[in-house]
């Protein structure tokens, strides 16, 4: 951490910091007393359930919803001509790129119910509320649609053609087919001329396969409008209360002070519930209608329709590399799923935060980067853990082993003399983004030693000996993390009975952010972290707020809980100072009470706010950190290939991450495994799979394989807190999402070199047992 | 098509749950999970895909666990039924929660529940289990957030703490 945040010399400076402080989340967590969505008791609640397409593309030409009316329970049915009739908006996106030519992204109408034509199986077109879940659900299936089918662009590089059947006219354009937005970056022509003096050009294409977030809570929600305030209240599980309020009044066209977004806790979030989706506004719509409280669970089925689904993209990209094996310039050419219409980040993370650092921790000179985002008839696609960062992490760390492979150089040979020294930190890459430290040769030199990279030979020649092939890969990774979003406020409250209550739009999603503030504000404080709470998720409470997302949460979160319990003592020195009838600048504070320095007169936090007329002690302070942060990491990952079989099973892995400064390595440790075990699921077994016509193949754990207790290897994490950031006063990058993306090619590099001397130079996530049998089989016949 | 599931009369049952025998009375058509939920008032145990395939709803009946979403309720009539709000006994944890809480082995907390009552079942059954058994054991329940190692870790330590006490 950095000094200036914590003195030294202050007894027990580190008393909370870096400590394994069991969670205060887990209280309630543990016993069975979480509250989330579908936990939140509301009398005279009625149930929703919605009819969606089941056609990937397909005018509706007409809806008779009358059988529905007609059947047990039900009280009402709306349908897209409803909510039109009512005014509703369509959902507001993210638009950070413009279109091939210049012009602003166009923006495909996303009503709360689809009413003309529906662009995806699982498109809304009707919402039914009944008395139970089980009677709209079964009236839901009464409504008779008359759909008129239409042709599909299913596949992602099929969306690209001139003949495409269109997703949006509007957006159509015959060079890109049907193109949502456009990326481009860095020196075309710089970058040609060295591909054509350079001495070896590595060429890769990779599949980032799409996959789906999966929280374990399915989608729910809880609607209620309060016709004599006009105040309506959403329940639902969210990364950012704040960012669901604002777009939810946008659609309702409402000011955002008619709108209440509560969510205590969610059951995962991973990027795909950082913002609001059109079953929200029918929601809220329906509550309104109706005049009582609407609540609606998915089940599995259709959170797999209606959830967004994350990476989805194919790259090709050539890497430049000179004589003395120096990379000189690197071209990308992408191609990102948007789907069928654009989710709230969904046409920015192709070119995201992941665009800011193609290169990687390597020092390539030059880079010309273009990405087309296009759409397509399915599922929308957003943010999945890490939104574009673990595409290029994946890209780049593939593209160098594919160099060592093909130069016949050691991939940590090549790897060291290429990464960005840390002599040349801060660091500006090609995507003119600056790095502000990181020792990126002190953690690959970590994570060999932590992996036992020596011992490899041994273990391969055991592996042998049982007919299995064996391999090993590496993979560094950077991240940028913090989100666009750098700013945060808190409120501060001492009260007499001893506690300290701290208010943050940071929303709690399981990552026990919660437990990390109440540490930095008891460490700052001197008191036990016991003495905080922590509230979040509540818009009428909690005045603004960046949510969860983007790894931002401790970094700027956590700065302005820190920056907050300074305020707070600030505060309370000018009050000790009245109340002990003391210059100000002789009040010092330490472990929870001010002192006249060099007296024993005192006065303690708790004892100071009784005293006050309002019996309080509260301030509030706005945070704005210097900037995104850089954390990096290498991950080193064996496998064990059947070749009779296919399986391929990671017998041993190990994890180095440069986070800055651990606040909670336990909470910190979780982070990191959950993420690998992402990362292992999405390069073994996780695929959404759509068929040539839209229809999703994957709509149940029976068909989408999730990384279970058995696929997961014993997993050894260590972190460096060498290089902490100056960038907040916390001293730490982001810990969220780097697992998940060190993870991935990792594991891709070490398939591929157990297979190589099999012939198979490359392949594509996920590495199902299938798909590698079938690489073996080809190459061997 | 027919006009939807017609609501029965309700069934009158006794069910034993955590050691209480209360009465309910609900649609004979739901499952143990409903009925838990909605009319019990335990929310402990959680929907996870109604399919039976993801675990989060695991509870014991009669000490073995069951996937409450397909057990129906009246099936479990003069069975004894543990929840995860059963575990603790007043403010004091089940070792497992309190090894839980110690190792960080929960992170959003809904797959927690079905994970706390399939271990409960396992250290039951098998005091001093290995982690390929903890890896068996709870290999039908999927967990999103934590990659499995610290409740593996976790459960470990509660059987040592488990036989320590005994």
């Amino acid at each position: 951490m950095n000094d200036a945040a914590f003195p030294s010399g202050q007894p027990g400076a580190s008393q909370w910091i870096g400590k394994p402080v069991r969670r205060i989340e887990d209280a309630r967590l543990l016993t069975g007393h979480g509250r989330f969505t579908d936990d939140v008791p509301l009398e005279n609640a009625a149930h929703a359930a919605f009819l969606r397409s089941p056609h990937a593309h397909a005018r509706i030409r007409a809806l008779d919803v009358r059988p529905a009316l007609a059947a047990p329970g039900v009280i009402s049915v709306f349908t897209g001509a409803d909510v039109a009739a009512e005014g509703l908006k369509s959902l507001p996106y993210f638009a950070l790129h413009k279109r091939p030519d210049g012009s602003p992204m166009t923006a495909p109408p996303r009503m709360p119910l689809t009413a003309d034509v529906a662009r995806f199986v699982g498109d809304p077109v009707a919402l039914v509320v009944a008395g139970t879940r089980n009677q709209a659900r079964d009236a839901a299936e009464l409504i008779e649609a008359d759909w008129e089918p239409l042709p599909a662009a299913a596949d992602l590089e099929a969306s690209a053609r001139s003949d495409a059947p269109q997703v949006w006219p509007a957006a159509f354009a015959p060079d890109y087919g049907n193109i949502a937005a456009y990326y481009r970056m860095g020196d075309r022509d710089a970058v040609a001329k060295a591909l054509a003096a350079a001495k070896h050009v590595v060429r890769l294409r990779v599949v980032n396969n799409r996959v789906v977030a999966n929280p374990l809570e399915p989608r729910a929600l809880a609607a209620q409008y309060d016709a004599s305030s006009e105040r309506y209240t959403l329940w639902c599980p969210t990364q950012n209360t704040h960012t669901v309020r604002a777009q939810m009044a946008a659609v309702l066209g409402i000011g955002e002070a008619r709108l209440r977004v509560v969510c205590t806790d969610v059951g995962g979030g991973f990027g795909a519930r950082g913002y609001a989706y059109p079953e929200h506004a029918a929601l809220l719509f329906a509550a309104r209608r109706v005049g009582r409280p609407v609540r609606w669970l998915a089940d599995r089925s259709e959170n797999f329709l209606s959830e967004v689904h994350g990476r989805d993209s194919i790259a090709e990209a050539e890497l430049a590399i000179d004589a003395g094996h120096r990379f000189t310039a690197l071209r990308i050419r992408a191609l990102g799923n948007v789907g069928a219409y654009v989710s709230n980040f969904g046409a920015a993370v192709p070119a995201m935060s992941g665009a800011r650092a193609p290169t990687g921790v390597y020092a390539i000179p030059l880079l010309d980067h273009e990405v087309r985002i296009l759409f397509t008839h399915t599922g929308p696609v957003d943010a999945y853990r890490g939104a574009g960062r673990p595409e290029m992490g994946y890209l780049i760390e593939r593209l160098v082993s594919r160099a060592a492979q093909e130069l016949g150089a050691d991939p940590v040979a090549l790897r060291l003399k290429n990464l960005i020294p840390a002599a040349r930190m801060p660091y500006t890459n090609p995507a003119g983004q600056t790095y502000d430290c990181g020792d990126f040769e002190r953690i690959l030199r970590g994570a060999l030693a932590a992996a036992d990279w020596e011992g490899f030979p041994a273990r391969k020649a055991a592996a042998t000996r049982r007919g299995r092939l064996y391999g090993r890969g590496i993979a560094s990774y950077i991240e940028i993390t913090g989100s666009a979003r750098l700013t945060e406020a808190v409120r501060l409250t001492a009260a007499p009975d001893g506690t300290v209550t701290l208010l943050s739009g940071v929303q709690p999603i399981g990552q026990g952010i919660a437990t990390s503030f109440a540490q930095i504000v008891a460490q700052r404080l001197g008191i036990d972290p016991e003495a905080i709470r922590v509230v979040q998720g509540d818009t009428d409470i909690v005045g603004s707020g960046g949510g969860a997302g983007g790894s931002r949460g401790l970094q700027v979160g956590g700065s302005a809980a820190l920056a907050g319990a300074l305020a707070l003592v600030e505060a309370g020195r000018l009050l000790a100072a009245q109340s002990l009838e003391a210059a100000v600048a002789d009040i010092e504070y330490r472990e929870g009470r001010f002192r006249i320095a060099g007296t024993d007169r005192s006065i303690g936090l708790f004892e100071l706010a009784a005293a006050q007329p309002e019996r309080r002690i509260a301030v509030e302070h706005t945070e704005t950190v210097k900037g995104q942060t850089w954390p990096n990491g290498c991950q080193v990952v064996e496998v064990e290939v059947d070749p009779e079989t296919g399986v391929a099973d990671v017998v041993r892995h190990a994890a180095v991450d440069d986070f800055g400064t651990v606040i909670n390595p336990l909470i910190a440790e979780g982070q990191v495994h959950g993420g690998i075990a992402q990362g292992l699921g999405q390069a073994l077994m996780e695929q959404s799979v759509y068929d040539a016509s839209g229809q999703l193949l994957t709509g149940s754990f029976m068909d989408y394989a999730m990384p279970r207790a058995e696929l997961v290897p014993a997993l050894s994490t260590r972190f460096d807190e060498s290089v902490p950031t100056r960038l907040n006063p916390l001293g730490a990058k982001g810990a969220g999402e780097a697992g998940c993306h060190g993870a991935m090619p990792a594991l891709v590099n070490a398939v591929l070199d157990a297979l190589a001397e099999r012939g198979v130079t490359t392949l594509d996530m996920p590495l199902t047992s299938e798909r590698v049998w079938r690489a073996l089989s080809t190459r061997a016949a | 098509m027919s006009q939807g599931v017609m609501v029965r009369r309700n069934v009158h049952i006794d069910l034993r749950v955590n050691g209480e025998t209360q009465e309910a009375s609900f649609a004979p058509y739901k499952t143990l999970l409903e009925v838990l939920r909605e009319d019990l008032g335990l929310t402990g145990t959680k929907h996870g895909c109604e399919l039976g395939e993801c675990g989060a709803c695991a509870v014991l009946v009669d000490g073995e666990p069951q996937l409450s979403c397909l057990v129906l309720a009246v099936e479990c009539e003069g069975r004894s039924i543990e929840t995860v709000e059963g575990m603790a006994k007043g403010a004091e944890l089940h070792p497992l929660q309190a090894a839980f809480a110690d190792l960080g082995a929960a992170q959003c907390g809904y797959c927690t529940p079905g994970i706390l009552m399939t271990a409960k079942a396992l250290l039951e059954r098998e005091p001093s289990p290995t982690r390929d058994r903890i890896r068996e054991a709870i290999s039908g329940n999927l967990c999103r957030c934590t990659g499995y190692q610290q409740i593996y870790e976790a459960v470990e330590e509660a059987a040592r703490r488990m036989k320590e006490s005994a």
